[in-house]
């Protein structure tokens, strides 16, 4: 079980790829900042000027630095809480054309059969509801 | 007065016995959430079901609340659950009894709900284990319920 490496791959009936990545941590989501206060308009050319430093580095505080940070921050909380918990997660990614990514979970005991059961659906093309799992569908 | 809990066994079967059956279901499912959870709207909202299902048993004609109490959220805390499932088997219980037959295949419904919830309860479960409980147990418990009012009329 990593969270790097697809427990299995398949390929789907219409040649889709699918990795199938089995975790017991539920990643801590990606959130951007809103974008700085700054007014965009008519005013002084050189006054824009000044401002584009601050600009950029308000931007990459809202797009880079603030989200990182709160993701390492809430990291150890979500692999302790996915060490303490039989839930496990499988996700079904595919990157092509565009990445998706779907959701299940299920418990320690029933994995394996689980993760066949997804695997054998994604081969003929459909998205099962296993047993002994919960479908949440695509993630966003 | 009688009680919910012994009303029910008193009366033959027909629309008295149905709403008796109403009120003790309602009552059970109250009690076991109070016990695992505290008080709720679906506690409060069960309570006061059972309370006009007890005055239309003892009148002998009313109407009977077609469903148990339903949350408003999608997903439940795990004491919820906690209560939630005790309810269901504590609602089973009296149906095998009243069937004369833990395995009547009257029970099938509640059974499958039951067995599904059997395969997800762990220890602290996420949000969509949670999620998925709760509406398994919802639907066992409608399904005893409805069974119940079937059984008892």
């Amino acid at each position: 079980m990593g969270l790097f490496r697809p427990a299995r791959t398949v390929t789907g009936p219409h040649g889709d790829y699918w990795e199938l990545y089995v975790s017991k941590t539920a990643l801590p989501a990606w959130r951007e900042g809103k974008p700085g206060g700054f007014e965009y308009g008519v005013g002084d050319p050189r006054g824009d000027l000044l401002e584009l430093p601050f600009m950029l580095v308000g931007a990459l505080w809202g797009m880079v630095i603030a989200p990182l940070l709160r993701f390492v921050a809430l990291l150890p909380v979500s692999v302790v809480r996915g060490r303490r918990s039989r839930a496990v997660r499988i996700e079904a990614v595919s990157a092509f054309p565009q990445r998706e990514v779907f959701l299940w979970t299920t418990t320690d005991d029933g994995v394996d059969r689980v993760l066949d059961e997804i695997v054998t659906g994604l081969a003929a093309g459909k998205f099962v509801q296993p047993e002994g799992a919960v479908y949440s569908g695509r993630e966003w | 007065m009688v009680s919910a809990y012994e009303l029910v066994d008193e009366l033959p079967s027909g629309q008295a016995r149905a709403a008796a059956w109403a009120a003790y279901a309602l009552t059970t499912y109250a009690d076991k959430l109070v016990a695992a959870d505290g008080g709720s709207d679906v506690v409060a909202e069960a309570y006061a079901r059972a309370a006009a299902c007890l005055d239309v048993a003892r009148r002998g004609g009313g109407a009977i609340p077609d469903a148990l109490p339903h949350w408003r959220t999608p997903v439940r805390s795990r004491n919820q659950l906690v209560g939630m499932r005790d309810a269901l088997d504590a609602l089973r219980t009296y149906l095998a009894y009243e069937l004369k037959n833990a395995a009547a295949p009257e029970l099938a419904r509640v059974d499958a709900q039951l067995a599904r919830v059997d395969q997800l309860w762990i220890e602290r479960p996420p949000p969509e284990i949670r999620g998925a409980l709760g509406s398994a147990l919802a639907v066992g418990l409608d399904e005893a319920y409805a069974l119940g009012r079937r059984l008892t009329s």
